[in-house]
C-alpha cells in the first residue's frame, strides 16, 4: 500500500490528475457539444441528426477517435520518470521494481477509468445541453446510453494502460509519443486501406474499440472514399476481449521490461 | 558485526567497456570513506551496483551483510545521493519529499525534519525547476536522509554547494560518522574531502588501486592530491 500511496502522491504533485480532467472535459464534453450543436447532418458524409439513435451514436462514437489521448497521458507520465531521472530514486526507495510498476499500473488504471468517466459524463451532459439549445429532442433516452458510456470509460482505461506499456518500453518521451501518435493517427488508418490486411482491423486496438462501441463511421467513410470493401467491426464482446488482451499485454510489458535494466 | 558496506570481486562490463574488474572494498561503521578515482574510473557504476541499480556480472555487494534489495526497509538503512537532477521540475521540494516518504513508508513528519536538517525550509514550497544546483544538492541530501539511515552513499554531494554549504556538509558528515554511521563519499575536490574523510579507497580503470587509512596515504608535505596523481600514474603537478 505504501507504494500505491507514493504513486498517488507523485501523480497529485505533478498535476497529472488536474490536466487529465481538463483534457477529458475538452475531448468529451467539448467535442460532443461542438458536433451536436453544428449537427451531424452537416458532416461529410452527412450523418443523421441527434434526434435519431444513429445520430446520437455517431456523436458519442466520434469521441473514440480521441482515445489516443489517454494513451498519450500514460506514455508521458511514465517516460517523465526516465526523463527527469526520478526512476532511480524510486527504485532506491523500493528496490523490488515489480512492486513499483504494479503500483503505477494500478494507479493509472484508476486514472484511466476516471478519465473515461469524465469523458462519458461530460459528453452526455453536452448532448443534453445541445439538444436543449437547439430545441431538438434526443433520439435516445439518456438512461439507455449507460452501457455505451461505461464501454467508453473502460476503453479509455485500456488505452491509458497501452500508453503506460509503450512508455515503459520506449523510455524516451519523444520516441514513445511518436509511437502512440504514429500508430493511432496514421498506421492504423493506413492498414485499413490495404486490401486483405483490413480484415485484421477488428483485432487492432482501434478496430477493437470500434467493435466495443459499435462505431463503424470511420470504416464506412474510408470505404466510401475508396473502392475497398469496408473493414468489418466485430461484436462488442470480442472488441472488449481484444482491448483487454492489449491492456494486459501492455501491463505485463510495463512490469517486465524495466526489471533487469541497468540504470546508469 | 557485518561491515556497513562490503564489496567482493565485483565486475561489470558495458559491451566492450570494462567498468569494474574484481573490485573489493569495505566500509566500517563510524568511518567516512573517500571513494576516489579519475573520471570514468568506475566510481558511479560501483555505487549503483551496490544499490541494486546496476546488475554486476560477477561478485557481491552487501550492505550490513545483505544485498541492497534484500534489506527489509532499504531507505531506512541507506541514504544515497547519486544524481542531483533526479527530481520532477514541476514538484515542490516538499511534495518531492512527501512522495518518497510515502513510497518508503516513512512518517510524514520526517519531511519537515530533513528540510530543517539541510536548511532548505525557505524554499521548501518552491518548484524544483527554479532551484540552483546547490538547492538541488541539498534536496538530494534531504531525500537521502528521509529514512534516518545509518549508512550514506554519496556521489559528489558537494557539487554546486557554496562555501558555507560545503562547511555544513563537512560538519554534518563528521557528526554522522561520530554517531556510528558509515559514509562512502566520492568527490573530485580532493583538498576539500581531505578534511572530511578517515579512509581512502582509490580506483582507476575499474580496479582498486589503493585502500587504507588517510594518514597512511598522505603526509604533511604530500597532500591527497599529490598521492592521487601518483597512484593514478599522472605524476605530481609541476
Amino acid at each position: 500500500m505504501n507504494v500505491i500511496h507514493g504513486e498517488v502522491a507523485r501523480l497529485r504533485a505533478t498535476g497529472v490528475p488536474l490536466w487529465s480532467a481538463l483534457i477529458a472535459l475538452a475531448c468529451g464534453g467539448g467535442l460532443t457539444l461542438l458536433l451536436a450543436l453544428t449537427g451531424p447532418q452537416n458532416a461529410q458524409p452527412p450523418m443523421p441528426d441527434i434526434d435519431t439513435p444513429e445520430g446520437v451514436g455517431f456523436v458519442l462514437g466520434i469521441g473514440t477517435v480521441l482515445l489516443f489521448v489517454p494513451a498519450l497521458i500514460g506514455t508521458v507520465a511514465i517516460t517523465s520518470e526516465y526523463r527527469h531521472r526520478t526512476i532511480g530514486t524510486t527504485f532506491l526507495v523500493v528496490p523490488r521494481r515489480g512492486r513499483v510498476l504494479t503500483a503505477k499500473l494500478t494507479v493509472y488504471t484508476v486514472l484511466g477509468i476516471v478519465y473515461g468517466t469524465i469523458v462519458s459524463l461530460s459528453a452526455l451532459l453536452a448532448l443534453i445541453v445541445a439538444s436543449w439549445m437547439r430545441g431538438v429532442p434526443l433520439g435516445v433516452d439518456p438512461a439507455d446510453l449507460t452501457p455505451a458510456l461505461i464501454q467508453l470509460s473502460l476503453a479509455a482505461a485500456a488505452y491509458m494502460l497501452l500508453g503506460v506499456g509503450i512508455g515503459a518500453l520506449a523510455r524516451s518521451p519523444l520516441v514513445a509519443i511518436g509511437i502512440v501518435l504514429g500508430y493511432f493517427m496514421f498506421a492504423e488508418y493506413i492498414l485499413m486501406l490495404i486490401p486483405g490486411i483490413n480484415a485484421i482491423y477488428p483485432f487492432l486496438p482501434g478496430g477493437a474499440t470500434a467493435s466495443l462501441t459499435s462505431f463503424d463511421f470511420l470504416t464506412d467513410a474510408i470505404a466510401s472514399q475508396t473502392a475497398l470493401a469496408p473493414a468489418t467491426v466485430a461484436s462488442p464482446v470480442l472488441g472488449a476481449s481484444v482491448l483487454v488482451a492489449y491492456a494486459a499485454a501492455a501491463a505485463i510489458l510495463a512490469v517486465i521490461a524495466p526489471l533487469r535494466r541497468d540504470l546508469t | 558485526m557485518s561491515a556497513a558496506i562490503e564489496v567482493r570481486g565485483l565486475s561489470k562490463r558495458f559491451g566492450a567497456v570494462v567498468a569494474l574488474e574484481d573490485v573489493a572494498l569495505r566500509v566500517e561503521f563510524g568511518r567516512v570513506v573517500g571513494f576516489l578515482g579519475p573520471n570514468g574510473a568506475g566510481k558511479s557504476t560501483l555505487m549503483r551496483a551496490l544499490l541494486g541499480l546496476v546488475r554486476p556480472d560477477n561478485g557481491a555487494a552487501h550492505i550490513a551483510g545483505l544485498p541492497y534489495a534484500h534489506l527489509t526497509a532499504p531507505a531506512k538503512r541507506v541514504g544515497a545521493v547519486l544524481d542531483i537532477a533526479s527530481a520532477h521540475p514541476r514538484m515542490t521540494a516538499r511534495a518531492h519529499l512527501r512522495t518518497y516518504a510515502a513510497l518508503g513508508g516513512m512518517a510524514r513528519s520526517r519531511v519537515d525534519t530533513v528540510l530543517s536538517l539541510v536548511e532548505a525550509q525557505s524554499y521548501a514550497d518552491r518548484r524544483i525547476g527554479t532551484f540552483s544546483t546547490g538547492m538541488r544538492q541539498r534536496l538530494a541530501l534531504a531525500t537521502a536522509m528521509l529514512g534516518d539511515p545509518d549508512i550514506l552513499v554519496l556521489d559528489e554531494p558537494s557539487n554546486g554547494l557554496d562555501p558555507s554549504g560545503i562547511a555544513w556538509l563537512r560538519t554534518f558528515l563528521r557528526r554522522f560518522a561520530d554517531a556510528g554511521g558509515a559514509v562512502l563519499l566520492s568527490s573530485h575536490v580532493l583538498h576539500e574531502i581531505e578534511h572530511t574523510i578517515d579512509d581512502v579507497i582509490l580506483i582507476d580503470h575499474g580496479r582498486t588501486v589503493w585502500t587504507g587509512a588517510l594518514e597512511q596515504l598522505v603526509t604533511k608535505d604530500a597532500p591527497l592530491e599529490e598521492a592521487f596523481l601518483r597512484l593514478t600514474q599522472k605524476g605530481p603537478l609541476s
